[in-house]
């Protein structure tokens, strides 16, 4: 048979592994500057971009999207073409999915810092650069089908059915959770609202995880470990069952992100129990990745390529045992809202994403630049000081979020609460300078690196295009009976279909009933719509990123309806566009802040928050004292809420300016009761007019005995 | 084949276990030990050490196994043996679950433990204690056999070549063929120089999934069909009314039982004391350090927005009125009396910069407590009203 030779595109490979590379240190610096933030709240330099509710998601968004997302990009693009034996299909097109998705990356990196964002966690990016995301994914599908499609390997190795599932569950997480109502050209409200919202988003947020930082980087694993150690590929057998058995079950945990709160009981049990179920097959993954090193454990003491995979692989297994611990309703009780949420996800982004990423770098860069390592010793010593910044960083994450959860339960033998709630932030401040000492060493050692791969570039020299060559595809009918998953693997577009419905599955048997059974989401009659005023507000504590240190979700335990008021409803946030739950009690949870304080008290907190509470973490917001309210954008507001079924009567947009001048001038003279003289038209007077409302029409109803809830 | 049936003892020996739940959950008076997690937990406790068993039985007879196979003459009745006294020792531990069983309905009138009845505690706990001196004797025969086996070999080199052949403890338990056997296993498959073995499951690995499959079965059962399992509210209401419980009892044996019916002002210093240390803490953001007020109203002047007597500043600082937050849930009441009474002090004491006064002008407290207080009632009801309307 005639041998073709063809030759793989190694450019577009080091484009995405430069992008890696670069947006890595950007993301570990948001993330090092916001954690200095926790304990030194005047490091946000009183800016308004640069405080902590715009850094987080700027942090979280550039280390998930930016740098392992170009990280998986540059390994499949490397894998993709030499396990299909051919170059990408169209050169043109991985180009236009290189410079698509750095643009996506800087317009978010833009409008995070400038508050523009929806407020759904990992969702944050306004309604254009959703779309643009998902015009550039639909040209990564098209580039790596077109890739599979003319293949020269017969069948698909197990990386290609991992690279398959992402795209094409990633494509449908975020179509379904992007679903929003422009108001204008950088503002929209989601589509759903409360509870529905809720599941909605973490459906999506937890396969964010699933399908973006996991399937792909499963995916280049099974690559790059048997390649690093030159040894087969444990058992088939197993990449087969831990294969269907993850993407079917992962899709369906989603609402162990919401125990305890107003979501449908039903709801929380399924995500529960197949979170339980989840381990085995993530297993699954770190086993076939530990028992492929079978025979090659000494290599794993020379190599740092195997070092760094065999701690991601630990931790990879690790955090998928941890993460359906955290699922049972027991221990979500004490994790949740606590710090021990922001250890576990770091032990997979530090250790399973990170050093992965890191891994595939140090391979593929000496090889596609026909050369070896620059200095072995010195990624050793980025190895370690990587390891022992992940420890540094867990260690008191754990310890604060256990031990401040703890606190937050006790009660005095009268029955009262034993802590204020600062005085549990105070105890664990320690902690969070420790947690920055170790981020700090994690950041070191990408640095070293970078240098070690710049050196080792100046080494070598690039090859653009590397030639290979193979005998090109043939159908041939043999009589020998296959496999039955061996025919699957000789059909893509099989797999493809069948990987979608195996994912859809999950997400409409808890989506649909939500949606559709009235009684999922009790009506409470005294619930109104926002006032325009108060609409306002909202958009405002959404701009600064309140959400990521405030919760706004009073879960049914005793030690909470004490401390915070009656535990929350799911008919109360019918008219919340977008839900502001929150994932971390950073400070309180301020779903039943409206009415506590009087309307000076906000005032002066917002202008410095150590007036009014000795001690806070909280960073000042002085910008919103003299900035004018956008009155310009309240008739679209509106008219977008009616269209979502906002019951504001018809016309209402046009004088909905009126009452928010109304309802602004009565708070000016309250305040000034205070001696506080503000002009009534700026920011805060909004905020505070918000603040004042979360959570109080609840109260408007009657009583119910206690009896009568059993 | 062969490998399944030696899971059949232990399987059956589960479901006997499980099996005899309705019998025990039958009779009426007994709380069931399938509602109560110290039962359930000594339950699972049991299976997994009775699946650890079966593991370790299986390892037993594979090292008997390779051993008879090498010295034929000893070796065989030994092995027997061993299957015997394994087989022996499981239907044991089945009768003892079975015994459990019945003794539950008959005992329910004796002592508790843990919310179960203490006889079943004492079995359950002797199975579990049955069941670890199972493994620690299967432990020091698989040891002693495999030392015996070591002995056997008469060279160093021989030893090796056996070792490379022989399964560790960590082989057998993941089912692992030793490398050298490898290519027995390859598939053929072949991408980019990948190549794929087919190893089987680690069994542990598959049980352990089957076992999650299982969990998710009874989780969805409990609290979802038979309802035994707590919804969250019914979780929250126990929790309170037992705390309601606990507190009543606590503050009835300490005999301190200050409320807003009762309470006088205090004046011993060292009430008093405790009293500023108290208002230091929360009451100075609002009102100042020398009560003179800023967010909230000057405590220090002869105006009064709710009452003066002691039970109407109680009243304020315990419920909280308006934008006064309720400190019920911070400060007992003996530590709310003992603040207001520091408040108490502070009054008169003109500090420079005081708010303006507010409320209604009371110039000293009225001897009877119910005119005091019902007096400037109404004028506060009117002050709120006005209040509403401006937030």
């Amino acid at each position: 048979m005639q041998v073709e030779k063809f030759y793989y595109d190694n450019k577009i490979v080091k484009a995405f592994g430069l992008a890696t590379i670069i947006f890595g240190i950007v993301g570990m610096l948001a993330g090092l500057w916001a954690a200095i933030q926790i304990y030194y709240p005047a490091s946000s330099l009183n800016f308004a971009p640069t405080t902590f509710g715009r850094l987080r998601p700027l942090h979280t968004n550039a280390i998930i999207f930016a740098f392992v997302g170009n990280a998986s990009f540059a390994g499949i693009y490397y894998s993709l073409q030499r396990l299909c034996k051919a170059r990408m299909f169209s050169d043109k097109l991985s180009w236009l999915h290189f410079w698509g998705w750095q643009a996506i990356i800087a317009a978010a990196a833009i409008t995070l810092l400038l508050g523009k964002t929806t407020g759904k966690e990992y969702a944050e990016l306004e309604w254009p650069i959703d779309i643009a995301i998902t015009l550039v994914w639909v040209i990564f599908g098209i580039n790596m089908f077109g890739t599979i499609l003319k293949r020269r390997e017969k069948h698909l190795y197990v990386a290609i059915w991992f690279y398959i599932a992402t795209w094409v569950t990633v494509a449908m997480l975020h179509i379904v959770n992007s679903i929003e109502i422009p108001v204008s050209a950088l503002k929209s409200y989601s589509w759903y609202a409360g509870v529905q919202d809720a599941l909605v988003q973490w459906w999506y947020g937890h396969n964010a995880v699933a399908f973006f930082l996991t399937t792909p980087v499963l995916g280049l694993m099974y690559y790059f470990l048997p390649k690093a150690a030159n040894r087969p590929v444990y058992s088939y057998r197993l990449s087969i069952i831990h294969f269907w058995a993850l993407i079917f079950i992962y899709i369906w945990a989603g609402p162990h992100h919401l125990l305890y709160t107003a979501l449908p009981d039903w709801a929380q049990s399924l995500g529960v129990v197949f979170s339980i179920m989840l381990i085995a097959p993530s297993w699954g993954g770190m086993l076939n990745g530990l028992f492929t090193l079978r025979g090659a454990w000494d290599k794993v003491r020379e190599d740092p390529v195997l070092k760094f995979m065999v701690v991601a692989i630990t931790c990879y297994g690790m955090s998928t045992f941890e993460g359906p611990m955290l699922s049972l309703k027991s221990v979500n009780a004490i994790s949740h809202f606590s710090d021990w949420t922001i250890a576990h996800v770091h032990i997979g982004g530090l250790g399973w994403n990170g050093f992965l990423a890191f891994a595939i770098l140090y391979y593929m860069i000496p090889k596609m630049w026909g050369t070896s390592l620059y200095s072995k010793k010195m990624a050793t010593n980025h190895f370690w000081l990587g390891t022992i910044g992940i420890i540094l960083y867990a260690v008191p994450m754990y310890w604060a979020g256990f031990e401040q959860s703890i606190m937050w339960k006790q009660f005095t033998p009268e029955g009262q609460l034993k802590f204020e709630f600062m005085q549990t932030v105070n105890n664990i401040k320690p902690m969070y300078w420790a947690r920055s000492v170790g981020g700090a060493l994690y950041l070191a050692g990408a640095i070293m690196m970078v240098i070690n791969l710049a050196k080792t570039m100046a080494k070598g020299r690039f090859i653009a295009n590397e030639a290979a060559e193979a005998a090109p595809l043939v159908k041939e009918h043999s009589a020998k009976k296959e496999y039955w998953h061996r025919i699957l693997e000789r059909k893509p577009v099989t797999m493809l279909v069948l990987s979608l419905i195996m994912v859809s599955i999950g997400g409409l048997i808890q989506l649909i009933p939500t949606f559709l059974v009235k009684s999922n989401v009790p009506t409470i009659a005294s619930v109104k719509p926002y006032s325009p005023l108060e609409l306002q507000g909202r958009d405002i504590y959404i701009r600064e990123g309140c959400y990521t240190c405030h919760s706004q979700m009073v879960r049914p335990f005793r030690d909470e309806v004490k401390r915070y008021g009656e535990y929350s409803k799911a008919g109360e946030f019918v008219y919340d566009h977008p839900f502001q739950w929150g994932s971390k009690r950073t400070g309180p949870d301020l779903a039943r802040v409206g009415g506590k304080y009087p309307d000076s008290w906000h005032y002066n907190h917002m202008y410095e928050p150590g007036s009014m509470t000795d001690g806070s973490l909280m960073p000042q917001y002085v910008w919103l004292f003299d900035k004018a309210i956008d009155t310009a954008s309240t008739p679209a507001k509106i008219r977008a809420m009616r269209t979502l079924g906002v019951p504001y009567p018809k016309g209402y947009d046009k004088i909905a300016n009126r009452d928010l001048m109304v309802q602004a001038d009565s708070i000016a003279a309250n305040l000034k009761k205070d001696k506080i003289e503000t002009p009534a038209n700026v920011e805060i007077v909004a905020l505070i007019a918000y603040l004042q409302r979360i959570g109080r029409d609840i109260k408007a109803e009657p009583k119910k005995p206690l009896a009568d809830n059993k | 084949m062969r490998n399944k049936l030696k899971y059949i003892p232990a399987l059956l020996t589960g479901l006997l276990v499980f099996n005899a739940q309705p019998v025990w959950a039958a009779g009426p008076p007994a709380p069931s030990p399938f509602n109560n997690p110290l039962a359930i937990t000594l339950m699972v406790l049991m299976l997994l050490l009775l699946i650890v068993i079966g593991i370790l039985g299986n390892i037993l007879v594979g090292t008997a196994d390779f051993k008879m196979k090498k010295k034929k003459k000893e070796g065989g009745g030994q092995a027997a043996a061993t299957v015997l006294m394994i087989l022996g020792l499981l239907a044991s531990t089945a009768l003892f679950a079975q015994d459990a069983g019945t003794n539950t309905t008959t005992t329910t009138a004796s002592g508790t433990i843990g919310g179960m009845s203490s006889s079943l505690f004492y079995i359950m706990a002797a199975v579990i204690f049955l069941e670890l001196f199972i493994i620690i004797a299967m432990l020091i025969n698989i040891k002693f056999l495999l030392k015996v086996e070591k002995e056997k070999y008469a060279s160093v080199a021989e030893m090796e070549e056996a070792k490379k052949t022989r399964l560790s403890w960590w082989d057998r338990f993941n089912k692992l063929k030793p490398v050298s056997q490898e290519s027995e296993l390859d598939l053929g498959h072949e991408y980019d120089g990948i190549r794929e073995l087919n190893n089987r499951l680690p069994p542990w690995w598959l049980y352990g999934f089957y076992l999650t499959i299982v969990f998710a079965g009874i989780y969805l059962w409990r609290f979802h069909v038979s309802g035994s399992g707590p919804s969250s509210e019914q979780e929250y209401n126990r929790s309170v009314e037992r705390a309601e419980l606990r507190i009543k009892e606590y503050l009835k044996a300490k005999g301190d039982a200050v409320d807003e019916n009762t309470v006088k002002w205090m004046t011993d210093a060292a009430d008093v004391a405790e009293g500023k240390v108290i208002f230091e803490k929360s009451c100075v953001t609002c009102h100042l350090a020398n009560g003179g007020g800023s967010v909230g109203p000057n405590l220090t002047d002869d105006y009064w927005l709710h009452g003066n007597s002691a039970k109407d500043v109680f009243k304020v600082v315990k419920y909280g009125i308006n934008a006064m937050p309720t400190w019920q849930n911070a400060y007992n009441n003996k530590q709310i009396a003992q603040v207001i009474s520091y408040v108490k002090t502070l009054h008169g004491t003109k500090p420079a910069g005081a708010k303006a006064p507010d409320g209604v002008l009371i110039k000293e407290e009225a001897p009877v407590a119910d005119t005091a207080g019902k007096k400037p009632a109404a004028d506060t009801v009117k002050k709120e009203d006005k209040k509403l309307v401006m937030n």
